[in-house]
């Protein structure tokens, strides 16, 4: 009990996760819903919202971990399996933000386009991440905040006066097939809903404690549609055009001044958020499979780092493929792993409540 | 004590002297031997140079050869009047006193031997550190001797509550490990764990107290200090106060306190001194500092080798028309630099001071100007690296991990680039998050973050804002400052923190934060 603490959760809502959605995910959102991306997302967040919001309902009702309401339920060889499964859903939902960060890495941060093998040394750190268990992702989240408020406002900043938010206008001019079309291909970015389903028990939920969680949701959420907005707002139909949106939003601000492109520096900075970020499907991954199969966290962490090693390198030039799969063919077991079983699982049967309630 | 031997004393002087000079054959221990005015024979068993042989003279042997021999070891204690002394009854516990510089005094018919405290070590002058000066505040240091440095503390914590509990460390050594610490301020586990450490270790000796911080870290091959580390008795107190454990070492200046938080390292006692404003800006400089001494030669070398647009475009020509024939690559370049920055600072350390001057020409004008002149290596990167270096002294206690860290990032941004930083970093952070100097994470109170001791970390609030000590090292009584209202008068803390004096404030419904 207690390896992450309830403030820890609110942090990751608010700083860590909604940096992942500022590589690719703007420009892909703008190919397919336009000027409507803001309502692609704010659908995918609301589902996402009501998924944490019934998770954290859950956790102010049972002090047991998630693998314990299984195991009350169903046994605990099916709870094992359960677990195992998650374990391969959270490497797969790791996939496509590898893939995205690799890009942004090697294009961003390098003059000429490097090999794969630059980004490979991510793997050294996951690796690590996963050895250290859940408390160290609550205790990043804590470095995590201030690091990804003081960049996110630079950058903010500095393309504030390039944007014109008129872009964003009409509203629904296309009617709602291109939202909806935004938003299966958002899925694929918003599996995070699913974390506090496995801190389950690992942390101390308090009065008010949901409300907490849901207010810091709502701010990371604002923090992306704000980004979004502006992003749109300052490329308008070039957005589609403008990969990696964290390292362009300011760039028309910053380019040609005698500063140089001094942009870069927050988007640095927030390229350490978002190795922090991309870290935490991959710790998780290890706790389900350690938990599942009883093990220490080692071979694990080995096993699911290795594979994502060579699943990068075997799509380094791939990614827009890759994504199409995740949106046009897995939105479905997107669906049911992050929206449909987290759902359920409050269903499950909790045992004894806590006492004093 | 590696001879053992447990004989006791018996009545004749001349077989107590050769039992103790049997266990201490060296040629140091010496033996006094005098008579009483009625005949009886007498002996002091003295190890010299560390015994006041003056002290022995004149407070043990005049009174008792001026008078008839006392009946008892009791009666001879009364008669000499010797504010510090006890009983031996056996060789081996008298031996380990004469080590001490305690001799052991037989008197012929009685058994046993009496300890005399007559111990006399020279030391040197209690005077400022010169490691850590203070322009305002007081000037004090730590010496050598563990009996004057727990006499500093005791000068500054005059309360029962502060605890001293000696316990020796090494066979051959014995050299003397106090544990310090307030009861009821610290917290019991602390205290009850570094003496379960202490006890732990078998080792031969102990030259300083940097040994011992080895055998208190919880990892003892850890790249970062794993116990706080202090040569003034004011800052050792103030930790104290706080809820940490102290270790003063005998033959040591430099006390250790537990437990350890890296944030520790970036507050200066002068901090406490000055303004908040001004002790603010100067932590929030040394912070700068430090990120620049780190991060300064990497972030340079991985811009020049791999992102050319993260220079502004001024600085981006002068860099290039500095590093045009350049016979080695950036990181190459930096690389030498930092080595030879190293190698100068390690010199300038042991060197003897009057070649200081031919040194400071040599490393300015021949490695630094010639250099450049001769197309070895550029002025950027040696306004860099000198940059990078001043930078680190900012934070004294931190410039041998800081120098090794800044090595490791410029490898790494010479090899993989940028974001080889960020990743090193990110490994470096994680390490840090999950490490745990006995029960504190070193990284509190920023991860695990606790609100209420950012207010002496980052920024420096006013006295009247720390009332409560550090709530990271856990310690059972939290407050530290009361204000009490005067008849008629405002409460000057209430007025500072904008809301009504609260002089009933108790530990109990203070809001429990993580630590």
């Amino acid at each position: 009990m207690d390896k992450i603490k309830l403030r820890q959760i609110c942090f990751l809502y608010a700083a860590l996760l909604p940096a992942t959605r500022m590589l690719l995910y703007p420009a892909t959102l703008a190919y397919h819903a336009g000027n409507d991306l803001l309502f692609s997302a704010l659908g995918n967040l609301l589902a996402e919202g009501i998924v944490v919001f019934a998770i954290m309902l859950l956790a102010g009702r049972t002090e047991q971990t998630f693998f314990g309401l299984l195991k009350n339920t169903f046994g605990e060889i099916a709870a094992r399996v359960v677990y195992g499964v998650f374990a391969l859903f959270f490497a797969l939902s790791a996939l496509l933000p590898l893939l995205e960060q690799k890009g942004f890495v090697t294009q961003v941060l390098y003059e000429n386009a490097p090999t794969v093998l630059s980004f490979a040394p991510f793997f050294a750190v996951g690796l690590f991440a996963c050895m250290r268990g859940l408390e160290s992702i609550g205790r990043i989240a804590d470095i995590a905040l201030p690091l990804f408020a003081v960049c996110f406002a630079a950058l903010i900043f500095l393309a504030l006066p390039q944007a014109d938010f008129a872009a964003l206008l009409p509203v629904l001019g296309r009617g709602a097939a291109p939202v909806l079309r935004g938003w299966r291909y958002g899925m694929a970015r918003y599996a995070d809903c699913l974390f506090p389903l496995f801190f389950l028990g690992h942390f101390r939920a308090e009065k008010g404690g949901t409300a907490k969680v849901m207010l810091s949701f709502a701010a990371g959420a604002a923090a992306t549609l704000l980004f979004l907005a502006v992003f749109y707002a300052v490329f308008a139909d070039l957005a589609p055009l403008q990969q990696n949106a964290l390292a362009q939003i300011a760039k028309y601000t910053t380019a040609f001044t005698s500063l140089g492109r001094i942009d870069l520096l927050p988007a640095i900075a927030l390229s350490l958020v978002l190795a922090f970020a991309l870290c935490i499907p991959l710790q998780l991954c290890t706790h389900c499979a350690c938990t599942a199969i009883g093990c220490r966290p080692l071979l694990p962490a080995l096993a699911v780092n290795g594979a994502l090693l060579a699943l990068t390198v075997f799509f380094n030039y791939s990614f827009r493929e890759v994504q199409t799969v995740f949106a046009e063919a897995l939105w479905p077991l997107f669906g049911v792993f992050c929206y449909l079983l987290p759902l359920f699982a409050t269903l499950l049967r909790k045992g004894q409540r806590r006492r004093g309630q | 004590m590696e001879t053992r031997s447990d004989a006791r004393f018996t009545e004749s002087v001349q077989e107590n002297v050769k039992q103790l000079k049997d266990i201490l054959p060296a040629e140091d221990v010496l033996v006094f031997r005098f008579e009483t005015k009625d005949g009886r024979r007498c002996a002091a068993v003295y190890a010299d140079g560390i015994t006041d042989k003056e002290l022995l003279g004149q407070l043990a042997a005049r009174p008792l050869s001026s008078e008839e021999a006392p009946a008892s070891l009791a009666a001879a204690e009364r008669r000499i009047l010797f504010p510090e002394s006890k009983e031996a009854e056996d060789a081996e516990e008298a031996a380990k006193e004469v080590l001490a510089g305690n001799p052991a005094l037989f008197i012929d018919g009685i058994a046993g031997a009496l300890v005399l405290g007559t111990k006399k070590v020279s030391l040197r002058a209690v005077a400022e550190p010169q490691t850590a000066i203070a322009v305002k505040g007081p000037r004090e240091g730590f010496i050598e001797d563990v009996k004057t440095n727990m006499s500093l503390v005791r000068r500054r914590l005059k309360t029962p509550a502060l605890r001293f509990k000696t316990v020796n460390v090494g066979r051959l050594s014995g050299t003397a490990v106090c544990i310090v610490w307030l009861e009821g301020t610290a917290d019991g586990e602390v205290v009850r764990r570094i003496e379960n450490r202490l006890a732990a270790v078998d080792t031969d000796g102990v030259p300083d107290s940097s040994y011992v911080a080895k055998f208190l870290a919880e990892r003892p091959l850890s790249l970062f200090k794993q116990a706080g580390t202090t040569e003034k008795p004011d800052i050792f107190c103030a930790k104290l106060l706080e809820g940490r454990a102290g270790v003063l070492v005998d033959g040591s200046p430099i006390a250790l306190t537990l437990p350890y938080m890296l944030a520790e390292d970036f507050q200066s006692s002068q901090d406490y001194f000055v303004s908040p404003y001004r002790a603010t800006v100067s932590r929030l400089l040394r912070l700068l500092a430090v990120a620049l001494s780190l991060f300064l030669p990497a972030l340079y070398v991985a811009a020049q080798l791999f992102k050319l647009q993260l220079l502004p475009f001024g600085l981006l020509m002068t860099v290039s028309g500095g590093i045009q024939d350049l016979p080695l690559s950036p990181s190459l370049e930096m690389f030498f630099l930092l080595v030879v920055l190293e190698i100068l600072i390690e010199a300038s350390i042991r060197m003897p001071k009057y070649v200081a001057l031919a040194l400071s020409v040599i490393g300015a004008l021949v490695l630094g100007d010639t250099a450049v002149k001769a197309g070895l290596v550029s002025s950027p990167a040696i306004i860099i690296v000198a940059l990078s270096g001043i930078s680190a002294y900012t934070v004294p206690d931190l410039t041998g991990t800081l120098s090794l860290v800044r090595l490791a990032l410029l490898l790494t941004a010479g090899s993989i680039g940028m974001y080889g930083v960020i990743l090193l970093t990110a490994l470096i952070l994680y390490y840090l998050v999950t490490a745990d100097s006995y029960g504190v994470p070193p990284l509190a109170p920023f991860a695990p973050l606790v609100r209420r001791d950012l207010r002496d970390t980052v920024y420096k609030a006013g006295v009247f804002s720390l009332r409560e000590r550090p709530a990271a090292l856990r310690g059972k009584n939290r407050t530290r400052l009361r204000i009490r209202q005067e008849s008629g008068a405002e409460d000057p803390g209430a007025k500072m923190r904008g809301r009504p004096a609260s002089g009933t404030e108790t530990d109990a419904g203070k809001e429990e934060e993580d630590g």
